[in-house]
């Protein structure tokens, strides 16, 4: 082995932390403030590529306008969700991860139902379709638009939390909600906006992965157990999740370099086990947390 | 007081009554291949009670109960492959295949039966002391052990479809033969494939009720309901949760062994996080702090999806999918809640408060 291909995995391993991340950035939103359990997120994500092709395929819209565009409709269905179920369950963690579960399924076949197993593809403009070489590596132009997507989001979501009124109010009511009660906030409807948030970031994810995979009912049953990874490993904070990510697919770009894709997905599994047992409570735990 | 629900009496003579018209089927049921599905439905319900010990009485929520299923079903479906080899024909077909020029170490055991039976129950109900041990002492609780069952059920899944020459990948293992214990041949389409499970079930059964009135299963109830206290009264909460887990692997995994004796057949399938998931489900939906209600559970999910799946082929798991919400929404401990509530309204309300005595009401409990 030398050393510019262990570099090459590197590099690779930048483009799979961004695809474990955006994939958990909706859910450690959720998680880390209503610590709500939603297993129905691989199916928002899955929603969000369908919102895309849908747009694309009926109404002719340019792919890049199909991202704002999913993310808002995908935000509207996390927002009905969390009126109509969710918010009956969040003095019942358990039962949130149940019930959710029970929403996935609903979705999937739903989804199933209307569009067929069949799948589709989504259409990205011909300069994302060409190969970008990075020193020696040669990267799809598309990779280098999921990472700087994730990038962006990241930032938004940095200065949404950190910049503005609502993110105060949010990390107030994460750190004590009955005292940001007594200080006026809406608890209730903090839970309900950062609900609809997170369930658009999904849809964004979708919309990307979309490109990155093909279409199908059953594309976000594959999500969803390595972004609850993230988020756990990462102690639900937005800092944690983006560690976590990096980290873990850099190690699976390595450990890939060295065996093979799968076995590299099975020793990552079996890490987070143990790097569980000796930190549950995360990478960064919350200031305050109440789990 | 006074609720027939909850007289032990009462819950044992229901159990008798059960297991005595389940007992009768093979008597009823001349079909053999319907009496290979009710088989595997016992298998189902086996999975179902094993969750309601763990989850309901103990309040650990498992989503990985595939592991010890899975891990149990591979080491029969094992012993089973190498049953059918012979002397000139020592390594099976699929190694073969992959090109494997000598059975593995890994199989060595299972070229006898005591011994591959012995290991498809032990294997993974070590696995489970040894994983709830190190979890439960790191006082990994709630849904984040939840998480991590998944994570480790996607690590044994991925593996399992990785090392294809030892496992068979994705296409599992399917022995050629029926099981032979001894000199019997267990015919999966007999009555006598399906007393095995029976029996199985019912010792499961009876087993975890004595377990959950014990006095040990008291405190993992009240681990439950409060792991805390039961902490600061000096009880050591890791160890009861480990053993609670343990048991329920246990026999997760003897249903594991049940259900290749009966289907043949054995595929990462069984260990896909879905399954596990539909386990979860049973118990939910039938009562997961009632084990009857648990095992009902699976009968009747499984019994609709074979009957209903055909008819709603497109629906189905649109139909349990909303089910489930409403269930866990509306009636969180299930349907075995119903009857403990339409047993609440014959309740006696004597003012003296004595116990009630039964008056003459023969309405089953549970």
């Amino acid at each position: 082995m030398d050393l510019s291909s262990l570099l090459n995995a590197l590099i690779l391993g930048v483009s799979i932390a961004s695809i474990w991340l955006i994939a958990a950035l909706g859910l450690t939103i959720i998680y880390g403030t209503a610590g709500v359990i939603n297993m129905a997120h691989g199916e928002l994500i899955m929603l969000g590529a369908y919102s895309s092709y849908m747009l694309q395929f009926h109404l002719g819209l340019p792919y890049l306008l199909c991202l704002p565009a999913s993310f808002v409709i995908v935000a509207l269905v996390g927002l009905a969700l969390e009126r109509g179920l969710i918010r009956y369950l969040y003095n019942r963690p358990l039962d949130t991860l149940l019930a959710t579960y029970g929403v996935s399924l609903v979705l999937m076949q739903g989804v199933r139902l209307i569009f067929g197993s069949d799948p589709k593809y989504l259409a990205v403009p011909e300069i994302f379709q060409s190969n970008v070489m990075l020193g020696s590596v040669s990267l799809s132009a598309f990779r280098i638009v999921v990472v700087a997507v994730t990038a962006l989001l990241v930032i938004g979501l940095w200065l949404l939390f950190y910049k503005t009124r609502y993110g105060v109010q949010v990390r107030a009511v994460m750190q004590n909600k009955e005292m940001a009660a007594s200080f006026g906030i809406n608890a209730g409807r903090i839970y309900m906006l950062t609900f609809a948030l997170g369930a658009g970031l999904a849809g964004v994810a979708g919309a990307l992965f979309g490109v990155l995979a093909i279409v199908l009912p059953t594309m976000g049953a594959s999500y969803v157990v390595q972004a609850f990874l993230m988020v756990v490993v990462g102690g639900g904070s937005l800092a944690g999740s983006v560690v976590a990510s990096g980290v873990t697919g850099e190690l699976q770009s390595v450990f890939a370099f060295f065996t093979n894709d799968t076995f590299a997905r099975f020793i990552i599994f079996v890490l987070i086990v143990i790097f569980l047992r000796f930190r549950p409570q995360g990478l960064f735990a919350q200031a305050g947390a109440r789990r | 007081m006074g609720n027939l629900y909850y007289n032990k009496t009462a819950q044992w003579a229901v159990y008798v009554v059960f297991f005595a018209a389940l007992g009768v089927v093979p008597l009823m049921v001349s079909d053999s291949f319907l009496l290979n599905q009710f088989a595997t439905y016992g298998v189902y319900g086996m999975l179902a009670l094993s969750l309601s010990l763990c989850w309901g009485f103990g309040g650990i929520l498992n989503l990985g109960q595939g592991i010890a299923f899975g891990l149990g079903a591979y080491g029969m479906a094992m012993t089973m492959q190498m049953q059918s080899q012979t002397e000139s024909n020592p390594i099976p077909p699929f190694m073969l295949n992959n090109s494997l020029e000598s059975l593995p170490m890994l199989w060595q055991p299972f070229q006898s039966t005591t011994l591959g039976l012995i290991l498809a129950v032990a294997a993974p109900t070590l696995f489970c002391a040894v994983f709830g041990g190190i979890m439960f002492r790191a006082r990994v609780s709630g849904p984040f052990f939840a998480i991590m069952t998944l994570a480790m059920l996607s690590a044994f899944y991925t593996i399992i479809l990785d090392r294809q020459a030892y496992t068979g990948g994705v296409n599992g293992l399917t022995p050629p033969g029926s099981f032979q214990f001894g000199d019997f041949e267990i015919d999966p389409y007999s009555p006598a494939a399906y007393w095995v499970v029976f029996g199985f079930l019912m010792g499961a059964t009876f087993l975890t009720k004595l377990i959950t009135q014990s006095s040990f299963g008291l405190v993992t109830q009240a681990i439950r309901d409060d792991a805390e206290r039961v902490r600061f009264l000096g009880y050591s909460v890791a160890g009861y949760e480990t053993v609670i887990y343990t048991i329920s692997g246990l026999i997760a995994a003897v249903a594991g062994c049940c259900w290749v004796m009966l289907v043949q057949y054995v595929s990462p399938a069984q260990m896909d996080v879905s399954f596990s998931l539909s386990i979860v489900i049973w118990a939910a939906i039938g009562g997961r702090h009632s084990l009857l209600g648990s095992i009902l559970g699976a009968f009747i999910i499984q019994g609709a999806q074979s009957y209903l799946g055909d008819t709603f082929l497109a629906t189905w798991l649109l139909i349990l999918g909303g089910f489930f919400i409403v269930v866990v929404r509306f009636l969180p401990n299930g349907l075995a809640s119903l009857v403990e509530k339409a047993f609440g309204l014959f309740e006696r309300r004597d003012p003296t408060s004595s116990p009630a005595p039964d008056g003459g009401r023969p309405l089953p409990a549970e």
